[in-house]
């Protein structure tokens, strides 16, 4: 079997003229990219970094990145990408739970941070663009040689991305996709959107979560073009598919909300998107209303679909079956199983809630060194999701919810415990409790309550103050309420759904 | 302290470079994208932080406070008053 780097360097040589990737206002063609990554995949190996080594990077959406995900599958090491904004104590747990050994930063990362002492960094350190004290640059592999290395030991098995489940504070699940689990699951969307060389496929969610790495690998089997925004606003979702005529791309429903009400402000300026084939909302099922309204406006056809991290997509529906199956997340895609399981793992009846569990070909190789963890997860062969839902008798998916609690915001998942462990360090705090808030823009946002010990005084700056410090972007509360006291029911357990009430 | 323009820069570029030729007097980075609906609320807080400073609503939703050029005067201006 080819591995996703045989692919890659084969239709490069197929279509060494055409345009691989969109970003800003470069453009790389096939042939220069398969140049870069071989490049790249020189320089690694020459400054030391061997076959099965770890690679920790603050990861942003450009070509770069993406020679650099092709450069680590065809040397055999993989990438452990993480959010570049994310709080310290965050990165640290994530690259130790991932036993990075070597970085790849921006100067700006690397002079914020005591890399050496701090970040616990052995191996090598390789800055992106510009000189930092004596760390190795990545602009000098533009001397390596264009041959592409070879070495016979990759089998495509190699863990090529080391993901992780929450950026949070607590522990993090890392999550390990080898090259093969990549390359299948590029397989499994390209059979079922029905993607050809033809397309123009847009990745606008970041390259450090694995929808953003598919929607750009995809392509770059194919021959089509990956278009990569590095930033997202509306305006510049819709300037970027008019720009470059895009055909296909998988967004967050959070996103699409955002870019219906941008059009419906604009709607006097006539902004005609005619380049869209098919476009699929992911992560949370879009309001019915919105997406009746947002189809036409985009003129395309539309999907939804169901997934997790480890299983890749389960369920997929397109929007004329959803008229008839309203709520629904679809059904399971080819070579996808679920079945419904209750609390003591007995499979359920149709209509019957109970967790989502799922046996698919598509399944991550493991939570990497959890090997118990990842076992315990399992009934059978269907990984338990952790997500409640039903089955009809027709065998469509209905999503309930998640078994523990999250919140998410613009399509990133949060924990509330994270945030409450982070609050209750507060001296003055007696307990607290992060709650969801709805939000017309970011779909959920984290709300807070606390409550203070007695005679103790905090204000919401403060509070504000020390969240900005010590938690991430996507986790600072956009509410804050004080309480005399958290609601609870009788076993003393808190009721977070009271919370968004109680404001 | 350190001097309100670097610490703006250095904040908006956590992710991305702002390109060299950019006229930074005029540049809107929330309509650019350096700073998301996500990222705003920690921008903010850090930024009334550093500079032992703060911002009323009005002030965070005028189009000023959205110009590199024109925030980092309204920092300079509070830090003064």
């Amino acid at each position: 079997m080819k591995t996703l780097a045989d692919c890659f360097y084969d239709t490069a040589f197929e279509h060494a003229e055409r345009i691989a990737v969109c970003c800003d206002d470069e453009r790389i063609t096939y042939g220069q990219l398969a140049d870069l990554v071989s490049q790249y995949s020189n320089f690694l190996l020459e400054n030391g970094i061997v076959y099965g080594d770890r690679i920790g990077i603050p990861m942003n959406n450009s070509i770069l990145s993406v020679a650099l995900i092709f450069a680590a599958a065809n040397i055999g090491v993989a990438l452990v990408p993480i959010n570049p904004t994310l709080p310290f104590e965050a990165m640290v747990s994530a690259f130790e739970a991932a036993d990075v050994k070597h970085l790849i930063a921006r100067e700006h990362f690397l002079s914020q941070h005591d890399v050496n002492n701090h970040l616990n960094i052995q191996g090598v350190v390789i800055s992106m663009d510009a000189p930092y004290k004596d760390s190795y640059l990545l602009q000098e592999a533009h001397e390596m040689s264009k041959d592409r290395p070879s070495n016979e030991k990759i089998s495509g098995e190699e863990v090529l991305i080391i993901t992780m489940t929450s950026g949070s504070t607590g522990k993090p699940k890392p999550i390990a996709l080898t090259q093969n689990n990549k390359y299948r699951r590029a397989l499994a969307h390209i059979r079922l959107y029905g993607i050809t060389s033809q397309d123009k496929v847009l990745a606008a969610t970041p390259l450090y979560h694995s929808l953003a790495e598919r929607l750009v690998i995809i392509p770059l089997l194919l021959g089509g073009t990956s278009v990569l925004l590095p930033r997202f606003t509306s305006a510049l979702w819709v300037e970027c598919v008019k720009t470059n005529q895009v055909t296909f791309s998988i967004a967050v429903s959070a996103q699409l909300n955002q870019i219906y009400n941008y059009l419906l402000q604009h709607d006097d300026k006539h902004i005609e998107i005619q380049s869209l084939r098919s476009l699929v909302s992911s992560s949370a099922l879009l309001d019915s209303t919105i997406k009746n309204k947002l189809i036409p406006m985009l003129n395309c056809d539309f999907h939804e679909m169901y997934g997790t991290s480890e299983t890749s997509t389960a369920t997929s529906i397109h929007f004329k079956e959803s008229m008839h199956k309203k709520k629904s997340v679809g059904k399971p895609l080819s070579g996808v199983s679920l079945i419904i399981l209750d609390e003591h793992e007995n499979e359920c009846e149709p209509y019957t809630i109970g967790e989502i569990a799922c046996s698919t070909e598509l399944l991550c190789h493991s939570y990497y060194n959890m090997p118990q963890t990842f076992e315990e997860s399992f009934f059978k062969n269907y990984f338990k999701t952790g997500d409640v839902g039903y089955l009809d008798d027709e065998g469509y998916l209905y999503f309930a919810g998640r078994k523990k609690e999250v919140i998410i915001t613009g399509g990133i998942n949060v924990y509330p415990q994270d945030i409450e462990e982070c609050v209750n360090r507060v001296d003055a705090v007696s307990e607290s409790a992060a709650f969801s808030s709805p939000s017309m823009r970011l779909g959920e946002v984290v709300g807070l309550a606390i409550v203070l010990k007695e005679g103790r005084e905090l204000s919401e700056k403060e509070v504000r103050s020390h969240c900005a410090k010590n938690l991430a972007d996507f986790q600072q509360p956009h509410e804050i309420v004080f309480l005399n006291d958290l609601p609870k029911n009788s076993m003393g357990k808190l009721v977070r759904s009271e919370l968004a009430t109680r404001k | 302290m350190m001097k309100v323009s670097d610490y703006i820069l250095k904040a908006l570029q956590k992710e991305y470079s702002i390109n060299s030729s950019t006229n930074l007097d005029e540049f809107n980075y929330v309509e650019n994208g350096y700073v998301d609906s996500l990222g705003m609320i920690q921008f903010i807080v850090e930024l009334e932080d550093e500079f032992n400073i703060s911002f009323s609503d009005e002030e965070i939703s005028s189009s000023e406070f959205q110009i590199v050029g024109s925030l980092i005067k309204m920092v300079e201006r509070k830090i003064n008053q």
